[in-house]
Parts: C-alpha cells; sequence; structure tokens
C-alpha cells in the first residue's frame, strides 16, 4: 500500500502557515489579517493530527489525543474570531475604517 | 492513488490559501478561505479524521466563514478596495520573510535527525494499523479511530473535562465580550469626548454617513 510519508503533510502545512504569515504581514484590512490568522490555525492543525496519526500510541495516553488538541484549538480559534469581529467593528465605528494602519492612537 | 489524491489537495490548498491572502476584493478573499476550510478538512479526511473533518466543516466553514463575511459587509471601506493591501516595498518585505520562513521550516523537516535510540521522523511513511486483527500494539486507537465521535465523547467527559469546561466558560466569556464590545449605545459617535456636544453634531453625523453610503453604493 504507497501510503503518505508524514514529510509530506508537514510541508503542506508549512507552507500553509507561511501563507498566512505572509497575509498577516501583507494586509492592511484588519478582517483579512483575521482571515490570514484562520490559515495559520488550521496549518497548525494539521501538524497536530498528522504527528497524531503517524506516531506510535503511547501507553496510558488517550488514544486520540491529536485530535482532542485540534478540537479545542478550533474552539479557541471561534471565540477568537467572535472577539476579533467585535473589535474590528468598534474600531470600525471609530475610525470609519477597518485598517489596521490607522488605529493608531497609541503611538506618540 | 493516495499520494495522486494528496497531491490535488495539497495543490488546491496552497493555491486557495495564496488567493485568500492576495485576492484584492475581500469577499473573493472570504470565498477562497472558504475552499481553504473545506481542502484542510479532506486533508483530515486523509489523514483519518472524519470526526475532525466534519468539525472543521461545520464550525469553520458553518461558523466562522460567515461571521468573516458578516465583518466584510458591515465594514466595506468607504474608499474601495483598493487599499487592502500595503505598499510595493512592504510587499516584498513580507514575501522575503514568508520565503525565508518556508526555507527554515523545509530544512528542518527534511534534515530532522530522530533523538537518541529512536528513527528520524521524516523518514515514517506507515501509519499505525486501523484494523484492529492486524493491530496488537495500538488496538484502542484503532478502536478510536474507528468509533471516533464515541472516543471524543468519552475523551472529553473524563480525560479532558477541565479543558472542556475551560472552553465552556472561554466561549461564553467570548460571546458575552464580543456582544459587549459590539453593542451600540445612544446615537453613533465619532469619538468618546464628541458625546457631550450631542444633538447638530449627531445630526451632521448622520448626514456625513449617509453621504458616504451614498458615494459608497455609486462607486
Amino acid at each position: 500500500m504507497n501510503d503518505i510519508p508524514l514529510t509530506w503533510f508537514l510541508i503542506f502545512a508549512a507552507a500553509c502557515f507561511v501563507i498566512g504569515l505572509m497575509g498577516v504581514l501583507v494586509r492592511r484590512n484588519a478582517i483579512a489579517v483575521l482571515m490570514a490568522i484562520e490559515i495559520m490555525l488550521n496549518a497548525a492543525n494539521i501538524n497536530l493530527v498528522a504527528f497524531w496519526r503517524y506516531g506510535t500510541p503511547v501507553e496510558g495516553d488517550s488514544p486520540i489525543s491529536g485530535v482532542m488538541f485540534a478540537i479545542f484549538v478550533i474552539t479557541v480559534a471561534a471565540a477568537e474570531v467572535a472577539v476579533g469581529i467585535g473589535l474590528i467593528l468598534l474600531c470600525y465605528r471609530r475610525w470609519h475604517a477597518a485598517d489596521v494602519d490607522r488605529f493608531d492612537s497609541l503611538s506618540g | 492513488m493516495n499520494q495522486i489524491l494528496f497531491g490535488v489537495i495539497a495543490t488546491m490548498g496552497v493555491l486557495s490559501a495564496l488567493g485568500t491572502v492576495l485576492a484584492r476584493n475581500l469577499v473573493h478573499a472570504g470565498l477562497f478561505l472558504v475552499a481553504f476550510f473545506f481542502l484542510i478538512a479532506c486533508q483530515f479526511v486523509m489523514l483519518e479524521a472524519e470526526f475532525l473533518a466534519a468539525v472543521q466543516v461545520l464550525v469553520y466553514i458553518g461558523a466562522v466563514a460567515i461571521i468573516l463575511m458578516f465583518g466584510i459587509m458591515l465594514t466595506r471601506n468607504i474608499q474601495g478596495d483598493d487599499t487592502t493591501t500595503v505598499s510595493r516595498a512592504g510587499f516584498i518585505a513580507g514575501g522575503l520573510a514568508a520565503v525565508g520562513l518556508l526555507t527554515v521550516l523545509i530544512f528542518g523537516i527534511t534534515h530532522e535527525e530522530g533523538r537518541s535510540g529512536r528513527p528520524a521522523w521524516n523518514s515514517v511513511t506507515t501509519r499505525p494499523a486501523i484494523y484492529p486483527a492486524s493491530a496488537r500494539k495500538s488496538e484502542s486507537q484503532a478502536a478510536a479511530i474507528n468509533n471516533m465521535g464515541l472516543a471524543v465523547g468519552e475523551d472529553l467527559l473524563t480525560r479532558y473535562i477541565v479543558a472542556f469546561e475551560a472552553a465552556g466558560i472561554l466561549l461564553t466569556a467570548a460571546l458575552v465580550g464580543a456582544i459587549a464590545l459590539a453593542i451600540q449605545e445612544g446615537p453613533v459617535s465619532d469619538d468618546p469626548s464628541d458625546r457631550v456636544k450631542s444633538k447638530q453634531n449627531a445630526e451632521s453625523l448622520a448626514a456625513d454617513e449617509a453621504e458616504s453610503l451614498l458615494t459608497s453604493s455609486r462607486a
């Protein structure tokens, strides 16, 4: 059976993470930055599940530890998006823009 | 067969991630993001975590993408969509940082040597079997993979009960906090110091907003 090497999943996750990082650095719109952060979180999830699936299970540990970890990551990501959108809407109402470089009240 | 399937899914995933990051129109970026989430769910299926794939589709495509779409629709930039990326210099700097990190990561992944007494994991190509007959050592894992919904439920209420409760509190606090942030009290105001100046200010602001809405809808 021609199984997929673990390295392929890791490289795919690394590529997605890097694209997300580029999005965070390059985009100016706050919502686009939030989307790029979601891409990065998903890439990390791929890594967690891939290592769980290819590793040998440890005696006494949860048999699906990687999946549980990924589920908690998804939970936190959902909470993060809700709060992030709330903050962006608040900032939009105050500055009439959703660009991250316009939110500069704290820069001296 | 599996490898070809992986190649197709991975290529489409990377392309849709690039589309999310580079699309000028934010709505297009959001749609690319939906495609990316779905392809990640496909990768979970390739990793035999079908339950996680279902959770991915429900939570990310069903909730997160829709919330992001709401955000896009509510904060359409009045100046148009051309301002969503930074300048050329910033673009090159961001791209360089990304390519540099990708080089480091791929070098690290392909040159891993393994801890003493253990084989390097970059040579791992086979997974523990999930057929109970052939899996002696990893039998509980095989059973969990074949019936993952049950295993996740049991784990959530036994081994991970504290994390489960903490996640519940976190979600409640986050949603209440989001509503508290976004709730609008009284007339729309530009700045907290403006609130004392009350009525005619609010009226002119409303006029301004109507005007900007008109121009944006014309554009």
